[in-house]
Parts: C-alpha cells; sequence; structure tokens
C-alpha cells in the first residue's frame, strides 16, 4: 500500500470514515435491495414450483404464473371439466389474493383452497401433499391454516388470531411443506369476502404421470382454448426473469446507489484536494507529474472505495438478516450481486475522483505553494 | 538544539562534484537571459522581471537579495521551472528550460532542481523518513517500491543532526529541524541546482546559522550548486557571489569569496 495514500487517509479519519459509510450505503443499497427481490421471488418460485401438479390452467390475460394471477375470475366448474379430460388425474380450483405485508411492507399472497374433496375435482392437499401438522382444517368462515415460517414471521401460533381483509381470522392449524401462499383459508370463504362465489383464480392439474403432461397441455387448450396454461416445472424461471419491471427497478437502484457512491468519493476526493493544495504544491516542487498526482489521488479514492465495499458487505449481510428477522421479507443475498455492486461502485469511485485529481494536477505550482 | 558534531559529506554523494576551489574552471549549470515576467492583474499588465541576465556556476553558491517586489522570487521560480517567464531564455546543464512543455520541464525539474522553501514545506502527514523516501520515489520515477536508499538517507540525517528523529512528523519537530529535513530532501537525489528561497526566514538565529552553515558545507564539500534568495545580509555572506535585485533587474553584483 501506497504510504502517501495511507497517511492522507489516516490525517482525516472523520471524513475518510464519513466517506467510507457514503460508499457502503450505495452498497447496502444495490445489495440488500437485490437480495429482497431474489429473495422474495425465490422463495415465491420455491412454494410456487412445489404445488405437486403439473400444469395450471387460469383465464386469458392473467400476466403470469401465480403470484400475478387476476384474482378469482374463473368459474370453479373448470375444475370439474377439466378432470374429465383424458391423462387428468385430478384437479383442483385455488383462489389467490394478494395483501400487503405485515406493517405495509412488501405483499403477500392469501389462498382459498379446497380442504376437503368436492363432486368432481379433489381437495388441494390431495394433490400438492399439504397436510395440517398441528391444529386442524378450518371448519368455519373465520379459520385459516398458516405454515411454519409464516408462524415464526409473524409469531402466530394455533389459537392466535390474524387480520385479514380487515376482519379477525383464527389461526387452526399449521401446515407442512411450505407450499403456495403462506396463509390458506376456505375458498368459499375467500369467494364471500371478495364477492366472487363460484370463482377461483387458477386450476391446478395434476397428470396420470409427469411424461404425459405436453399431451394434456394440448387437450386441455384444445377443450378449452384461449385460456392461458402453464407447467408448474417453468414457474421458478417465470418468476426469476418475469418480472421486467423489477429488473428495471433493480437497475435504477443499482444507478442511483452508483450514483452516490460516485458524488460521495467526488466530494471527499474535492474537499481533500483543496484541503490538501499546498502538498499539492509541494509535490510539484519535488518534481512529481501530473500522472503521478492523479494517480495518488485516484489510488486514495480506490481505497476509499475499497473500504466502502467491505464495510458495505458487512452492512448487507446485518441489515439483510435484520429484516429476514425482524420482517415477513426474505432477503437473499447474491453473491454475484455482490461482486457486480463492488466494481460498479469502485468505477464510481475512480470517476468521482478523477475531477478533483485533474483538477489537482493542473493547479499552478507557485499558487499552490502560497495556499495558506 | 542539537547542533551536529561534524559535517561530513556522504561519499555516495561526493562522486563527481567540483569543490568550491575548482569554480573558476567549471562551465555554467545554469544560463538566465533576457529574462523577463509579467502578471496580468485585471486590465493592467505588472512587469516583475525586466530582461535579467545570469550566469550560475557549477559549484557556485549564489545568493539574490532584494527588497519585496524586487522579483527575486520570481526569478527564482522561474529558474526552477515553476512559472514559465513572458521573455527570455533560460538555460539548465545545457538544455533550454524554456522551450519544454510542462511535462518535459517538470522532468527537468525532477533531475536537475532541489528546493528548499522558507516554510519548509514538508509533508505533515509523513515522517522525517518517509518525506525523503517521497522524495527520492519521484526522482525514480514514483513506484511506492522504490526503496531509495537507507544508508544515504541515514547518512544525511546523521549529518544534519537529526539522528533518531527519522520517526517523527515535522510537527514533532523544532523549525531549524524542520528546514534541515527539508535540505536533507532537497539534496536527496544530487540536484544540480538548490534553490533555497528565503531559508532561514522562519528561523531563530542559533537555527539560522546551523543551516545556512550546512549549506555552505554542502557546496563546499560535495560541490552543490546553490542558489539562495534572502533578505539579511549576514545569510548572504555564507555566499560567493551575491546578486542585488531592484525593480525586476539585477541591480549590482557583489563577489564575496
Amino acid at each position: 500500500m501506497d504510504p502517501l495514500v495511507l497517511a492522507n487517509i489516516a490525517d482525516r479519519p472523520t471524513r475518510a470514515a464519513a466517506s467510507v459509510f457514503g460508499v457502503a450505503i450505495g452498497i447496502v443499497l444495490i445489495v440488500v435491495t437485490s437480495g429482497l427481490v431474489r429473495g422474495m421471488l425465490g422463495s415465491t418460485a420455491e412454494r410456487e414450483g412445489a404445488l405437486g401438479a403439473e400444469l395450471l390452467f387460469q383465464p386469458p390475460g392473467s400476466l403470469g404464473a401465480g403470484l400475478t394471477t387476476t384474482p378469482l375470475s374463473l368459474p370453479v366448474a373448470y375444475a370439474g371439466a377439466l378432470a374429465q379430460l383424458d391423462g387428468v388425474r385430478a384437479t383442483t380450483p385455488v383462489g389467490r389474493y394478494v395483501r400487503s405485508g405485515a406493517g405495509g411492507l412488501g405483499f403477500e399472497l392469501v389462498e382459498g383452497i379446497e380442504f376437503e374433496p368436492r363432486s368432481g375435482y379433489e381437495s388441494y392437499a390431495a394433490i400438492t401433499g399439504m397436510r395440517v401438522v398441528e391444529g386442524r382444517a378450518p371448519v368455519s368462515d373465520r379459520e385459516i391454516v398458516i405454515d411454519r415460517q409464516r408462524a415464526a414471521d409473524g409469531g402466530a401460533s394455533v389459537g392466535s388470531s390474524l387480520e385479514l381483509f380487515g376482519r379477525r381470522f383464527t389461526v387452526v392449524g399449521i401446515f407442512e411443506p411450505e407450499v403456495g401462499a403462506r396463509i390458506k383459508l376456505p375458498l368459499a370463504s375467500l369467494q364471500e369476502l371478495l364477492g366472487t362465489e363460484g370463482k377461483c383464480s387458477s386450476v391446478l392439474i395434476k397428470t396420470s404421470s409427469p411424461e404425459v403432461q405436453e399431451a394434456v397441455a394440448a387437450r386441455v387448450d384444445e377443450a378449452f382454448p384461449g385460456n392461458q396454461i402453464i407447467y408448474t416445472r417453468d414457474i421458478p424461471s417465470f418468476v426469476a426473469k418475469g418480472m421486467p419491471s423489477l429488473n428495471v427497478f433493480l437497475d435504477v437502484v443499482m444507478g442511483l446507489a452508483t450514483a452516490i457512491s460516485g458524488l460521495v468519493v467526488l466530494l471527499a476526493m474535492y474537499t481533500a484536494v483543496s484541503a490538501r493544495t499546498r502538498e499539492i504544491g509541494i509535490l510539484k516542487s519535488l518534481g512529481a507529474s501530473r500522472r503521478f498526482i492523479v494517480t495518488i489521488i485516484e489510488k486514495e479514492a480506490l481505497t476509499i472505495s475499497t473500504l466502502g465495499i467491505v464495510v458495505g458487505l458487512v452492512l448487507s449481510l446485518a441489515v439483510g438478516a435484520s429484516i429476514s428477522h425482524w420482517t415477513q421479507l426474505i432477503v437473499k443475498l447474491d453473491p454475484l450481486a455482490a461482486i457486480k455492486a463492488g466494481w460498479v461502485v469502485l468505477l464510481s469511485g475512480a470517476l468521482g475522483a478523477l475531477y478533483p485529481s485533474l483538477q489537482a494536477a493542473k493547479q499552478d505550482a507557485v499558487e499552490a505553494l502560497s495556499h495558506e | 538544539m542539537s547542533r551536529p558534531a561534524q559535517l561530513e559529506i556522504p561519499a555516495a554523494m561526493a562522486a563527481d562534484r567540483p569543490t568550491s576551489t575548482a569554480i573558476e574552471s567549471q562551465r555554467p549549470v545554469l544560463e538566465a537571459i533576457g529574462l523577463e515576467m509579467s502578471y496580468r492583474m485585471g486590465s493592467v499588465t505588472v512587469p516583475a522581471l525586466r530582461g535579467v541576465d545570469l550566469e550560475v556556476l557549477e559549484g557556485e553558491f549564489l545568493s539574490i537579495t532584494g527588497s519585496s517586489g524586487s522579483g527575486k522570487s520570481t526569478l527564482l521560480h522561474i529558474i526552477g521551472g515553476l512559472l514559465s517567464p513572458t521573455g527570455g531564455k533560460i538555460f539548465v546543464r545545457g538544455e533550454e528550460m524554456t522551450s519544454l512543455n510542462d511535462s518535459r520541464r517538470t522532468e527537468l525539474r525532477r533531475r536537475d532542481i532541489g528546493f528548499v522553501f522558507q516554510r519548509f514545506n514538508l509533508f505533515p502527514t509523513l515522517s522525517v523518513e518517509e518525506n525523503l523516501r517521497l522524495a527520492e520515489r519521484i526522482h525514480n520515477g514514483g513506484s511506492p517500491r522504490h526503496a531509495g536508499n537507507a544508508a544515504l538517507r541515514a547518512e544525511l540525517l546523521r549529518l544534519l543532526g537529526l539522528e533518531g528523529k527519522s520517526a517523527r512528523k515535522p510537527r514533532e519537530l523544532s523549525g531549524g529541524e524542520q528546514q534541515r529535513v527539508a535540505l536533507a530532501r532537497a539534496v536527496i537525489n544530487r540536484p544540480a541546482i538548490v534553490l533555497a528561497d528565503e531559508p532561514t526566514g522562519n528561523l531563530d538565529s542559533s537555527s539560522s546559522e546551523l543551516v545556512l552553515g550546512m549549506l555552505k558545507k554542502l557546496n563546499q564539500e560535495l560541490g552543490q550548486t546553490i542558489v539562495m534568495i534572502t533578505h539579511d545580509p549576514d545569510a548572504a555572506a555564507y555566499s560567493m557571489r551575491t546578486i542585488h535585485m531592484k525593480d525586476g533587474r539585477i541591480d549590482r553584483v557583489t563577489r564575496l569569496q
């Protein structure tokens, strides 16, 4: 490490610490935001991918798989009709509703399902393998079951109550495994709450064997053209890349964080150069070239940026863990995103220091030496 | 203040240098011909130098005196390549400095010029040793991996009475000690000329005497060419020749030795 650079940083510890923290904020912004999106989508994708059904049938105009499905616009009668098709072992209707998450943070999916088989179609549990492992299944309109993660996140347990749609619901059971939404209530309750009796969001189709799912999909399309048929095996990748607006959002966040880091470094180095005008004059009197002066300032900026990246990554781990612990949001930090953020912030730091370093290199030596 | 017991020039620095007794036979290390310099202050042009001709011989100790505004600092800055004159030419070791671009002039300064300033101008964040190493580093191309000459640094610090102070920061030294560090920094790369701008202007009399004695010794023993600006006639008396400046011109020249 360059002793002159280290000495300059050590000489102004408060300024250096503030700059490092500023850069770190940029890193936290990028890493935690992308981790949050990744965590939420990843978790959703995992649970959506574990439905047990091979096909998802939903009405036309639905935006995508699962999460963005238009709530309860598909007649439940489709479940029975689909069950009649060749190669279909069982079907079950599912109603879905997206509500804002606890404390207004994020969002939360609520599912209305059939806890018991009905005439013409099966129960949700029969297809997905879901089972109530603690307590019991809902038997009345104001009862729900939740999965273990939701119980842990919300501090809920069997017997406690949750507010949904402005009403109190009693948690009567805990289900396993994690599949679909973390909160489930009877489909009839959801229909009543939303005023959509006889409707659902989608129908899960379990085929007689996974090998025939393409053939079944073709038959479904032939029988009920114009609707959406989604292979559940594709849901994780749909979720991962199926929301272009999220990618745009992430790009905007990265751009903002990069700009913040660059500006922090620019301001830090600009004030440093102003404070060290005389020292730049000394360097010039010693015969230091413009390149040498630019290099020294750039090295300082890169050192500050590197420290900021390290501090930012540590802070990201802490912030990510805190968010996951204290809220229902899931943060999955992505090493690749962290590396990308590091490079981007390093580059913005170098660019931020370029202007002050060039200004320093251009300074008049005599004026710099007479600077008080 | 500690005074060095002896002023012995390090052997590594003493080679290939003329002694003061051989000055007359030396070629000029610096020549200034018709130097002119004027500053623009708004719409007014203020002349600082009005045709200065100057020749400094290798191994010479020259002092430049004059009142404030006489142009002596401007002359020193131009000789050192920190300023470009508006007219005239300067040759350093036969190379015309005034025709060089900024990059080449910087290179010449790095190679041939050592500065000592009234305000010491040491790097406050670096220790004595690091200040010297920085000068060596810049002289040798700028790489922080360049270790410099540790033996020479130690020898110079011993010579200047700064033994045991290599790890000190400038603020932990007296003014006289800081100026001696600045002197060591100026000569460590064996420049063709040391330019000293009022080197005793911020020192008490005993420190001044010590610094001037060291300049004299470096000149006599090492053959170091020195051009010193001073207001003080007693300081000028240490040199071989004094140029007195007035209104941007050389008013008179006094040969002292």
